[in-house]
């Protein structure tokens, strides 16, 4: 009984296993990779200016990417970036003050669901007479987004916290700040995590409209500018950009989960 | 010295009826009954997580309603903090009270290596079985350093075996420690291992119907104890009491 293995001590066997089906899952996912812009290529190029096809954007990229599509995205970058980080500690803050304080929940609660429910999109007209056409003007498209997923997100949170922890903490004589601190807080991270996930996804849509809409720069005002002049190729980089960018972002955010939350799950254990 | 006693009634459905009972510093008394019959409730009552309608618990002399630094509870379901360490979950209670990280990582580390976990201490309750579990929940309430140390059926979530193992270790622990310990079991066996008064409850409502001191020489993991004549006279009279409230739950429900 005294034998402390590591879980992982004992789990070589199964690790094993595991790593030799990520090698199978790559490439399978290379493999399919190739299919898919080998049918793009062959289909693409038949009728390039509707379409177009792997390599005209290939082409399209080596002119573009450093000197236009580059600058733009960086541009795209700081307004996303900006607007996350103004939404995340707002997000976090207003959902544990819904969360835990009855008078907020019940005050707030009809608000944050009906602007949820709302198409920000529909917000741009009125930000642009009040914020003009800004870096302003998008971080706050970008952070209205982002927000709510977050607070309902962060509230779904920490109205789940197990009661028989909160009890434990209670037993111990823990008062109210110790009990958001060392149980409501880690409790909640997992739920935080998926509300900032939703809240990028929301974030990207919304500066990219934004730009597209209301922006002299910006990814989103380079793509709208390309398919003017039906640039379609030139169109699919900034596309390209975007993606990668955000199999990227999703990546990182994962791994930061990993970091903040290396106990696994928040289910009691019994 | 430590002196422990309690009474408190319970209206509102009587969950509890004049429900009194006096634990003496050091003494082992386990609480025994069917379900329904409020044994949990009295505890969490002592426990401070739930009021009583009337009455009062007297800890050391002094009243204490709501949870205090003299009482630990050990639970059911063992309730660690998923996103702690083995040794961080152990320091839980010391965290609260505010001593220092240092300080209170150190006398964690005693109380770890006195349910003979020093190795886990870096470990997640995930990676952790479930009597390891348990030894932590057990070695978290001990940290404290409780005049009162309460258990709801700690042992009723794990196997057999680990169950008998564990029971050892506390009996242990108690005597070593002069603990005084309010223990809430379904086990009768269990109770009379453990305890030196076993305490019978009975169901409609909740209330003590019958106390026995248990005699049997300690350390009780040392000999065959129940190859003793005593073991089996009061296992047979507890039963009986427990049979009669068995039957007058299960003769409510079948009318």
């Amino acid at each position: 009984m005294s034998a402390a293995v590591g879980p992982y001590d004992s789990l070589q066997p199964t690790s094993r296993i595991a790593s030799r089906f990520a090698t199978r899952k790559n490439a399978l996912r290379l493999l399919s990779l190739i299919v898919v812009f080998s049918v793009w290529e062959i289909l693409g190029s038949s009728n390039p200016f509707f379409a177009s096809h792997p390599l005209a954007i290939l082409e399209a990229a080596q002119a573009d990417l450093i000197p236009v599509v580059l600058p733009a995205f960086v541009t795209t970058i700081i307004a996303l970036a900006t607007g996350l980080a103004i939404a995340t500690p707002i997000g976090v803050g207003i959902g544990f003050a819904m969360g835990r304080i009855r008078l907020m929940d019940v005050a707030l609660t009809p608000y944050i669901n009906a602007i949820y429910a709302t198409p920000r999109i529909a917000l741009i007209p009125v930000l642009v007479l009040w914020l003009g056409i800004s870096f302003e003007l998008r971080v706050t498209i970008v952070a209205l987004g982002a927000v709510f997923p977050i607070i309902i997100n962060t509230y779904a949170g920490s109205k789940h916290v197990d009661s028989e922890l909160l009890d434990t903490g209670y037993s111990f004589t823990a008062n109210s700040r110790q009990i958001l601190r060392t149980i409501v807080m880690p409790s909640s991270l997992p739920f935080i995590f998926a509300g900032f996930r939703i809240g990028i996804g929301r974030g990207v849509s919304g500066v990219i409209v934004a730009e597209m809409t209301s922006a002299l720069t910006g990814l989103g005002r380079i793509m709208i500018e390309n398919a003017k002049y039906l640039q379609i190729a030139e169109v699919f980089v900034s596309i390209m950009v975007l993606g990668i960018f955000s199999l990227f972002l999703f990546e990182g955010v994962a791994r930061v989960q990993q970091w903040l939350t290396p106990w696994g799950n928040t289910e009691r254990l019994r | 010295m430590v002196n422990v006693n309690k009474a408190f009634a319970t209206s509102g459905g009587k969950v509890l009826d004049d429900f009194n009972l006096k634990v003496r510093p050091g003494e082992f008394v386990s609480l025994i009954g069917p379900s329904g019959c409020g044994k949990t409730t009295a505890l969490r009552i002592v426990a401070g997580l739930l009021s009583p309608s009337n009455g009062k618990v007297v800890v050391n002399g002094q009243d204490s309603l709501g949870p205090s630094r003299d009482k630990a509870i050990v639970f059911q379901h063992f309730n660690l903090f998923p996103w702690r360490t083995a040794l961080d979950n152990v320091a839980y209670g010391l965290e609260i009270h505010g001593m220092k990280k240092k300080e209170r990582h150190q006398i964690a580390r005693e109380y770890l290596s006195l349910v003979g976990l020093s190795e886990s201490e870096k470990q997640f309750p995930s990676q952790l079985s479930g009597g390891m579990r348990q030894r932590i929940g057990i070695a978290r309430a001990l940290a404290i350093n409780p005049k009162l140390l309460l258990m709801d059926e700690p042992f009723g979530a794990l196997d057999a075996l680990t169950r008998e193992y564990l029971q050892g270790q506390l009996a242990r622990i108690c005597e070593e420690r002069n603990l005084t310990t309010l223990f809430v079991t379904h086990s009768i066996d269990e109770a009379i291992y453990l305890s030196d008064r076993v305490v019978v409850m009975g169901v409609k409502p909740g209330r003590i119907i019958e106390e026995f001191p248990i005699s049997l020489r300690k350390p009780r993991a040392e000999y065959n104890f129940r190859a003793e004549p005593e073991y089996a006279k009061v296992r047979e009279e507890i039963w009986e009491l427990l049979e009669q409230q068995i039957r007058k739950t299960s003769e409510a429900v079948a009318v």
